[in-house]
């Protein structure tokens, strides 16, 4: 008995190590995920250490109307200014956590959400599987920036309630993906030898199936990161809450968008803050991918 | 004869997905309450007893005192006559069917010409991605592709109006036309061209060959943005379809028996491989659609998407509801059509 537990866990060790080298031995993956912690490091700093950046205002924009017309990078102001006069580096060093933060809620959302009703789906079979796959088809076909448009005008034009919004649209891509995960991990035999043990419909679907589903969703999510925190700023920066003072870096592109001609730098640091980022969160995904995938194991 | 079954059950399948959507619809107007929808129809300056009595006769018309599965019907019989309520916006005030009437024809235009770059560039560019893997023609669209995936679709449109509009000047990027070439023509009144409401094909009817060369030149910029933010999808997809179609046995029999490596791409392996990038098109519109919203909101070109963006700002809930279900029919019934597209060019497939 002692025996055959150490020799799991060395296979489950080995097993750990071959992903690990797997992932690291994709050059771009590392990149991406060098880029996403110095990211994470910031959210945190602004989250917990505002001051270890040296920001007063850490949840705010801070405007300047004595001097409101974009600045160009200089010294004091590294990325220049945008319109009302708000330092661009220090406030894409703040959106950075609120972009980040509610992407990540988005995505965890869904893909909960999605999951579970995957999940059920799959194992229920027969009218259920058919009432949620029905629906996934009805949210698919509404172009997803339109419905999560007016889903979150209707709840009310906040941040909080974008991304509640967003969450809504975004489940069904889960609910498909774990459906069919589990569909096919139901006609495994370890799932037939736990039916033939006596296990429970609840047992086997929590206990057995789910612990499955779960690696290729957690792919998903990291693939999907990328898309959302686009989808996000692109709300934001199409004038969805109204007189947000929030540093968002779509709203932070939005804000200079009447200069864009004279002042490019306005739109292109956020811009290019954000493309950074899903850039390297689809970096990581490729890479996480990788991993999952039999053929690169071998 | 299976052919014909699949098609019915498609059919069949459209009907739950059309009153999916409706009551979607339906639900987000009423979940934001009665007094958005009333905000619709009543003068907002009317107050006291008069606005009560108006909002007493408005709700007995619109029935919206019964109960909320019975307005559900109401409502839809409304929506089928033609009646999809009223929209205020600063660009348009007046019935939901005029205002889409007016705005749809912009939209469809540039997502019709963006659909075409996205086919000339894309295809092109997968097959010869595929061909060349590993090469570094291959790496540089690769690469390319991917940056161009990670790319908010405003970062887009800005760097191409930096790019071609304001240092290069090549290029229009505000509104569909110059105003000082139509401030004086018979047939455009008020930024709406007649009869068709697209100024180019408006521009042709008339003969006007310098408003017609202007309102395309306006068209480029939009649309090659809204192609920019799908491509990249298209390229990955086509890519990957393209190198599995190469692997198949009926290919290397094709080389086996010496047929020239060119006649192997274009004849062979191309055709395959595009047909799983038509259902991809389904996708393909979707992103059209919701890049539309961006585009236009950038370029101020007046479409549907430039339209729910001022519904947005307004708080206009008859604006955004009706472009939400319009986009919705648009993709569904793309989908549709598509999907019948596919069972009959693909033998292969399951019905």
């Amino acid at each position: 008995m002692e025996t055959q537990k150490t020799e799991y866990e060395a296979d489950r060790f080995r097993e750990i190590k071959t992903s690990l080298s797997v992932f690291f031995s994709n050059k771009g993956a590392v990149v991406g995920l060098v880029i996403v912690l110095v990211y994470v490091v910031d959210a945190l700093l602004v989250q917990f250490f505002p001051q270890a950046l040296g920001l007063k205002h850490p949840y705010t924009l801070v405007s300047n109307y004595v001097n409101p017309v974009p600045q160009p990078p200089s010294a004091s102001y590294p990325f220049g200014t945008t319109f009302p006069g708000v330092d661009l580096f220090t406030s894409i060093l703040k959106a950075v956590r609120v972009d980040l933060g509610y992407s990540l809620f988005v995505v965890l959302l869904g893909a909960f959400i999605g999951t579970v009703l995957g999940v059920i789906s799959a194992f229920a079979g027969g009218i259920v599987d058919e009432f949620v796959m029905r629906i996934t088809d009805i949210f698919f076909s509404i172009p997803y920036l339109v419905l999560a448009l007016a889903i979150g005008f209707v709840l009310g034009r906040t941040l909080d309630n974008m991304a509640l919004a967003l969450a809504i649209v975004w489940w069904p891509i889960y609910a498909r993906y774990a459906r069919g995960q589990a569909l096919s991990i139901k006609e495994m035999t370890f799932v037939e030898a736990a039916r033939a043990s006596g296990s429970g419909g609840g047992k086997i679907m929590f206990r057995h199936i789910l612990p499955n589903v779960l690696p290729p969703i957690f792919v998903q999510i990291s693939l999907d990161l990328g898309t959302v925190v686009l989808v996000f700023s692109v709300l934001a920066f199409i004038g969805f809450i109204p007189n947000a003072n929030v540093p968002e870096l779509g709203y932070l592109a939005s804000l200079g968008l009447n200069y864009v001609a004279t002042a490019p730098w306005t739109v292109l640091f956020p811009g290019a803050a954000i493309t950074l980022f899903a850039l390297a969160v689809n970096l990581v995904g490729d890479g996480l991918r990788d991993v999952l995938d039999p053929r690169r194991r071998s | 004869m299976r052919l014909w079954i699949y098609i019915a059950r498609r059919l069949l399948i459209l009907i739950p997905t059309l009153v999916g959507l409706t009551f979607i619809v339906f639900a987000l107007t009423h979940a934001g309450g009665n007094n958005l929808i009333l905000a619709e129809y009543i003068n907002p300056r009317l107050s006291g007893p008069a606005r009560e009595e108006a909002v007493a006769k408005l709700t007995a018309e619109l029935h919206l005192n019964q109960p909320i599965y019975v307005q559900y019907f109401y409502w839809l019989a409304e929506v089928l006559k033609g009646n999809w309520g009223y929209t205020n916006t600063p660009i348009f005030s007046g019935s939901v069917t005029q205002a889409i009437a007016l705005f749809m024809p912009n939209t469809l235009s540039i997502s019709l010409f963006a659909a075409l770059l996205i086919w000339v560039i894309g295809i092109p560019l997968g097959v010869f991605s595929a061909v060349n893997r590993d090469s570094v023609g291959d790496n540089a669209v690769r690469v390319t592709s991917f940056g161009l995936y990670s790319m908010p679709i405003y970062l887009i449109a800005v760097a191409l109006i930096l790019a071609l509009g304001v240092y290069l000047k090549v290029l229009p990027f505000a509104g569909v036309v110059n105003p000082l070439l139509v401030s004086n023509v018979p047939w455009y009144h008020n930024g709406i061209s007649y009869p068709t409401h697209i100024l180019l094909i408006d521009a042709i009817i008339h003969g006007d060959w310098v408003v017609a060369g202007n309102a395309f030149l306006h068209m480029i910029l939009p649309s090659l943005t809204l192609a920019l933010g799908v491509l990249a999808g298209v390229i990955r997809i086509l890519r990957a379809s393209m190198l599995e179609v190469l692997d198949q046995d009926y290919i290397k029999l094709a080389r086996a028996k010496g047929v020239p490596e060119r006649a192997v791409y274009n004849l062979h392996a191309r055709r395959n491989a595009i047909l799983p990038t038509v259902t991809f098109f389904g996708y393909t519109v979707a992103g059209l659609l919701g890049g539309a919203v961006v585009v236009e909101e950038v370029f101020n070109y007046p479409g549907i998407g430039y339209w729910t963006t001022q519904a947005l700002l307004n708080n206009d809930v008859g604006g955004i509801l009706g472009s939400t279900l319009v986009f919705g029919l648009i993709l569904i019934f793309t989908s549709l059509i598509l999907d019948i597209v596919y069972a009959f060019l693909d033998p292969r497939i399951k019905y």
